[in-house]
């Protein structure tokens, strides 16, 4: 593995080329977190003293979540302009030769992101940052998608969309398990035995739209990002994702600690023009429990076998898997009182 | 007496995050080592109930299987008849033998969820409540959140 200080030296010589531009690197920074990818948060000067703001997103040699860079591209590529917020791309590049490994390049957007399990993260902005987080989360899934823009993302299969992603994850279950989760397995039977209806309306699915994924500056947010595992598929997968308890749990009657569900609930359907149907919601709410578990055992699976052993891959599989757990058993005896 | 293994471990973490860590100019490798600061102390708040977690969990899902036998099939009861009780076994063999169980209580758990009982589908969740209670660690978020900050 080379330093940031070879790495950043590559970075200097490959920008220059490519804006044809003379740049000194005032700053070079890996940022901590994401799984998926290197990032790092780089600050460059050219002849006229003007200074840019830079994010490079590096492909990782073994990571948590193997996800398609292009992927990633088009979906940040797709909002370029709209009212949700992304930062412009700048390049994507496959090559390995230029940096070590394919990577994208983007423009650093002003704003933080905040850990999704720190309760008090967007206090005592809550309201006004709740009403934008379900708000924007709406738009996404009302944006027109056409066949041709399907057609560039490789998962389109003629299977219904709670039978791809669900099998798609089940798989990373049977392969990266290391011990016999009998939560989980009741969780997995759950759903397949009470699927949901297929959407009306298929939209661009984030995949992973949550707190902690959105860069905000006081009461705005002025960012969506890691798209990832953005999909063709059923908009009510990014909702039941955003309201899981994992990321509130410790005041999970404010999901993503914003706003109460309802509130959060009616924003997304006023945004969206659509209308929840409550128990296929249900459905995308245990089965983001399933695909956390798939990621979180991803990452121990990368940790035991010594892939990577950044902390992060032991802290997923502690903390984030036990929590999904506990809301699958959650879910289950609810179901239970129910019948 | 000597200091105990998880002494060692506490004292190990609050070195990390107090003394060394802060000492560290780059942001991304103080937040790694932060990330190991916490994690060893998590591991040192566990590593005294691991063994006795794992023995509780064993018996918990034999009582069970035995208590529920009359309404499993046959191909079920076989396996569940060739469950052995040990006592004093070394972790790593509990660890084998939780791993069997659980597989057969995967098992039960569905032939549990195609009967009519919700009384035994009710002490099936039970039960994997209880299981997850010796286990997990998630309790100690809060933990998490103060050596971060």
């Amino acid at each position: 593995m080379e330093s940031n200080k070879e790495l950043s030296s590559q970075f200097i010589s490959y920008y220059s080329k490519f804006t044809n531009k003379k740049l000194s690197l005032l700053s070079f920074e890996r940022v901590f977190g994401g799984a998926s990818r290197e990032t790092f948060r780089i600050l460059v000067k050219d002849e006229t003293g003007s200074e840019e703001k830079l994010i490079l997103r590096r492909t990782q040699e073994s990571s948590l979540i193997e996800t398609s860079q292009s992927t990633e591209y088009l979906a940040y590529s797709a909002y370029q302009g709209t009212s949700v917020p992304v930062p412009a791309m700048i390049d994507i590049n496959e090559d390995e030769g230029t940096l070590g490994a394919p990577f994208m390049l983007m423009q650093q957007l002003d704003g933080a992101a905040a850990s999704p399990f720190t309760p008090d993260a967007y206090s005592p902005h809550e309201e006004e940052l709740g009403e934008q987080f379900w708000s924007i989360l709406g738009e996404i899934a009302k944006k027109d998608i056409n066949d041709d823009f399907i057609d560039q993302f490789d998962n389109a299969t003629e299977d219904p969309c709670w039978k791809m992603e669900l099998d798609k994850w089940v798989e990373v279950i049977k392969e990266d398990s290391i011990s016999i989760e009998p939560i989980l397995d009741a969780g997995i039977r759950k759903l397949y035995e009470n699927p949901p209806k297929d959407p009306k309306k298929k939209s661009l699915v984030h995949g992973d739209y949550r707190n902690g994924n959105f860069l905000f500056k006081e009461n705005k947010i002025t960012g969506i990002l890691d798209w990832e595992m953005a999909h063709i598929g059923d908009p009510l997968e990014d909702l039941g994702w955003a309201l899981s308890p994992i990321w509130s749990w410790q005041d999970r009657d404010k999901p993503a600690y914003l706003l109460d569900r309802q509130a959060s609930l009616s924003i997304w359907e006023g945004s969206s023009g659509l209308t929840i149907d409550k128990n296929d919601l249900k459905w995308w709410e245990l089965f983001a429990c399933v695909k956390g578990m798939a990621i979180w055992i991803s990452a121990g699976n990368e940790f035991k076998t010594g892939k990577n052993v950044d902390p992060i891959n032991l802290f997923s599989p502690w903390i984030p898997g036990d929590i999904h757990l506990e809301i699958i058993l959650d879910i289950l005896e609810e179901d239970l009182n129910e019948t | 007496m000597k200091p105990e293994i998880n002494i060692a471990l506490m004292n190990a973490a609050q070195e990390i995050l107090t003394r060394f860590s802060p000492l560290i100019e780059d942001e991304y490798e103080q937040s790694r080592l932060n990330s190991w600061g916490a994690l060893i102390l998590i591991s040192a708040m566990k590593l005294n109930q691991s063994y006795s977690s794992l023995v509780k969990e064993n018996n918990s899902i034999i009582n069970w299987l035995t208590n529920t036998k009359q309404i499993y099939s046959k191909e079920l009861l076989k396996e569940i008849d060739l469950i052995q009780v040990e006592e004093g076994l070394e972790q790593s063999v509990l660890d084998e033998q939780n791993q069997l169980l659980r597989a057969i209580l995967v098992k039960a758990h569905k032939e549990v969820d195609s009967s009519d009982d919700i009384e035994v589908k009710r002490d099936c969740l039970k039960l994997l409540r209880e299981m997850h209670s010796h286990r997990k660690v998630s309790d100690l978020i809060g933990l998490l959140q103060q050596a971060d900050s």
